[in-house]
């Protein structure tokens, strides 16, 4: 009998939400996958169908939160009178609001991923493809309604909103204020921050400034290699350097 | 033409100060100790609380609301100063849709489509530490007043920074209770539960019909959001702006004053913002008071000494039983007669003498007398320079009721009303004869 992609969701989130309390109580070290299993209800075997790894859970955690943020972003009624800074801002807060039920699962996460590397950043990064998602559909529509330019490396600009999110909630992490109000102010002043940065044309100066660099010293580079008038006195170290990158 | 230029780029100059953003409690530390370095000794008080002012209105954020209430202290400093102050009241930074839900789910425990019937994303009003947004519950409209986070630890911040500058201004002069009081105030007002138990005090104990007081949502309502029945009505300004008749305005002024009087008797609490902002004029006559944040609250024993002292004014009884009434009250300390009768003449006596001045006939038209508020200044000053220890020295109690009288004097002035009296009066006397039985 065929189980239907439906249940096999149900018993993926609820493995999940076992192996989460499990290692809010114990720890992740302490945790193990036949003790999950157990809790989860499922045999040993069924749950490496679901997740190879313990490490895999972590993971799978962090996308799950995604996708649940996405689908409460929908829910907000008028969503589509948000500005873009609202719109990003609402995001980022309903995360954490999501992630505040599991608070010591994610400093678990963090600890591992920052401070004994037994988390690889790599693997971290790997599961934000909805969180990128969702944030270059907002900056898409944004651009499209005239809201912002488009900014430059357009695509990049979701990976950096990510960095930041990774940024936020370390500060988080480390937040000890009262209902975690100093993050509230940091996400508000940061946003606020990002917002003119995005409403300015400051990306696009700054990448017409770092174009400027190249070219220049590209070219002069070339041309001291083909002129073959290469002087390796200190002033031309730099384009020596540059000359020898390029030619490999 | 060319003329006008200079005076325009001035002003313009003026507002970038203003629009000078957030966190700027460093500057403002900077500019106060700047400015004082430049006042010379012969520099009047005046000067100074003119650059005090000019200082706590470059503030922004919370300090906005520790300006207002250093001028609820001063009722008297001038339209012009005041009006640069009420500016920036309303100059917090919004706190915008993703920020508003994150509170509303924090201290209601869901987001706002999950609790409400509607709820409307964008502020209606902003109110003094916070913006109060229009919802729908049970088919009811509601304000749903929303908090700005962290304001007590920015409050706690502020009012270091304002108590250091303000001593240095001081120049070693007492201002300890002025800045007790001045935090005490503020906690009060930070806290919407607080606030909400001031509304239905006022709402249970109010027994003119004229009078709208609000409903408190208890089961909507936190230490940062309050939520009460929506009031449909005119603020101020733009009741004003209206052009009212005389009758009209006459009306209100007279509602705004017995029930003044009546709080204080009846309910032995009053209204302690006199803000012209925390009424709302509604067509049929009746007024709404809103914003509960600061009331007083006096006891029985107060009051009848307050009493005493208010018709024994009134009645012009002779000064050794006044004084007398005044060293009762502990607004003039004991002493020598002489010490006692120079202290009451030089200090007491040109403030008191001020309000009791609308009360003494049976109605006092303030569109006559235009410059009440410009002699109150006056008054204040010129006391302020007598620099005697004692000034220090006032109770509490009394301090409030008269700074909210001349709080409303100064809007009964705005609206150019006439006063009635009488019923004052009779709830004086009314008070006396019950008290004294």
């Amino acid at each position: 009998m065929k189980i239907s992609q439906d249940a096999k969701e149900k018993t993926k989130i609820k493995i999940l939400r076992c192996a989460v309390d499990l290692m809010i109580k114990k720890g992740f070290k302490d945790t193990s996958m036949r003790e999950i299993a157990q809790n989860a209800d499922v045999s040993n075997p069924t749950i490496y169908n679901y997740f190879a790894t313990k490490e895999q859970i972590l993971y799978s955690y962090i996308e799950y939160i995604h996708s649940l943020s996405v689908e409460s972003l929908k829910t907000i009624p008028d969503f589509e009178t948000y500005t873009l800074r609202e719109q990003l801002q609402s995001f980022i807060e309903i995360q954490l609001q999501f992630y505040l039920e599991d608070r010591e699962f994610i400093e678990q996460i963090y600890d591992m991923a920052f401070e004994s590397s037994s988390v690889r950043l790599d693997n971290l990064y790997d599961t934000n493809r909805i969180f990128i998602q969702t944030i270059q559909e907002i900056l898409d529509i944004a651009i499209e309604a005239g809201e912002i330019n488009k900014p430059p490396f357009l695509e990049y600009v979701p990976l950096l909103f990510w960095d930041y999110f990774v940024i936020v909630v370390a500060y988080w992490i480390k937040d000890d204020s009262k209902e975690f109000e100093n993050t509230t102010q940091f996400i508000d002043y940061s946003m606020s921050l990002i917002e003119s940065v995005l409403h300015s044309n400051m990306m696009q100066h700054a990448s017409n400034l770092a174009l400027f660099f190249l070219k220049t010293h590209f070219k002069n580079s070339l041309e001291s290699l083909i002129t073959k008038k290469m002087k390796f006195g200190k002033k031309s170290f730099t384009k020596r350097r540059l000359g020898d990158i390029i030619h490999g | 033409m060319d003329n006008t230029k200079p005076i325009k780029r001035g002003q313009i100059a003026a507002k970038a100060v203003v629009k000078v953003g957030l966190a700027h409690s460093k500057g403002f530390a900077k500019r106060v100790f700047g400015a004082n370095k430049e006042i010379s000794s012969k520099q009047t008080h005046q000067e100074s609380a003119k650059i005090i002012f000019e200082a706590l209105s470059q503030l922004k954020g919370i300090s906005v609301k520790v300006a207002q209430q250093v001028a609820l202290a001063m009722p008297f400093l001038p339209q012009s100063y005041l009006d640069e102050l009420s500016k920036t009241f309303h100059s917090l930074p919004p706190i915008n849709k993703a920020l508003m839900r994150k509170i509303i789910k924090q201290e209601l425990g869901d987001y706002p489509e999950n609790i409400f019937n509607s709820f409307d994303s964008t502020a209606f009003a902003s109110a003094s530490l916070g913006q109060v947004h229009k919802a729908v519950i049970d088919n009811e409209p509601i304000a749903v007043k929303v908090q700005y986070p962290a304001i007590c630890s920015t409050i706690a911040i502020d009012m270091k920074i304002l108590s250091y500058g303000l001593k240095h201004f001081a120049k070693g002069g007492n201002i300890d209770h002025l800045i007790k009081e001045i935090n005490d105030r503020l906690y009060e007002e930070v806290d919407y539960e607080n606030e909400a138990n001031n509304v239905n005090y006022f709402r249970q104990h109010t027994t003119n019909k004229q009078i709208v007081i609000p409903k408190v949502y208890e089961n909507l309502s936190t230490k940062k959001v309050l939520t009460l029945s929506f009031i449909d009505g005119l603020h101020f300004d733009s009741f004003m702006n209206t052009k009212p008749s005389i009758q009209t305005i006459n009306h209100y002024a007279q509602l705004i004053f017995d029930t003044f009087f009546d709080s204080l008797y009846r309910c032995k609490a009053i209204h302690a913002d006199p803000n012209p902002s925390n009424f709302l004029f509604i067509k049929d006559g009746k007024l709404a008071m809103i914003d509960f944040g600061c009331i007083k609250k006096v006891d029985n024993l107060f009051l009848q000494k307050y009493n005493e002292l208010h018709l024994s004014l009134i009645d012009g009884e002779d000064e050794e039983y006044i004084i007398a009434k005044y060293v009762q009250l502990g607004m003039i300390d004991e002493g020598s007669k002489e010490d006692m009768a120079w202290f009451y003449q030089e200090v007491i006596k040109p403030l008191d003498s001020l309000y009791i001045e609308i009360l003494i006939n049976d109605t006092y038209d303030f569109g006559a007398h235009g410059d009440f508020t410009k002699r109150g200044f006056d008054a204040v000053m010129k006391v302020s320079q007598k620099k005697t220890h004692s000034i220090h020295k006032v109770n509490q109690e009394i301090l409030f009721i008269d700074r909210t009288l001349l709080g409303y004097y100064a809007i009964f002035e705005k609206m150019g009303a006439i006063i009635n009296t009488k019923k004052a009066k009779e709830i004086m006397r009314k008070f006396k004869g019950e008290n004294n039985e």
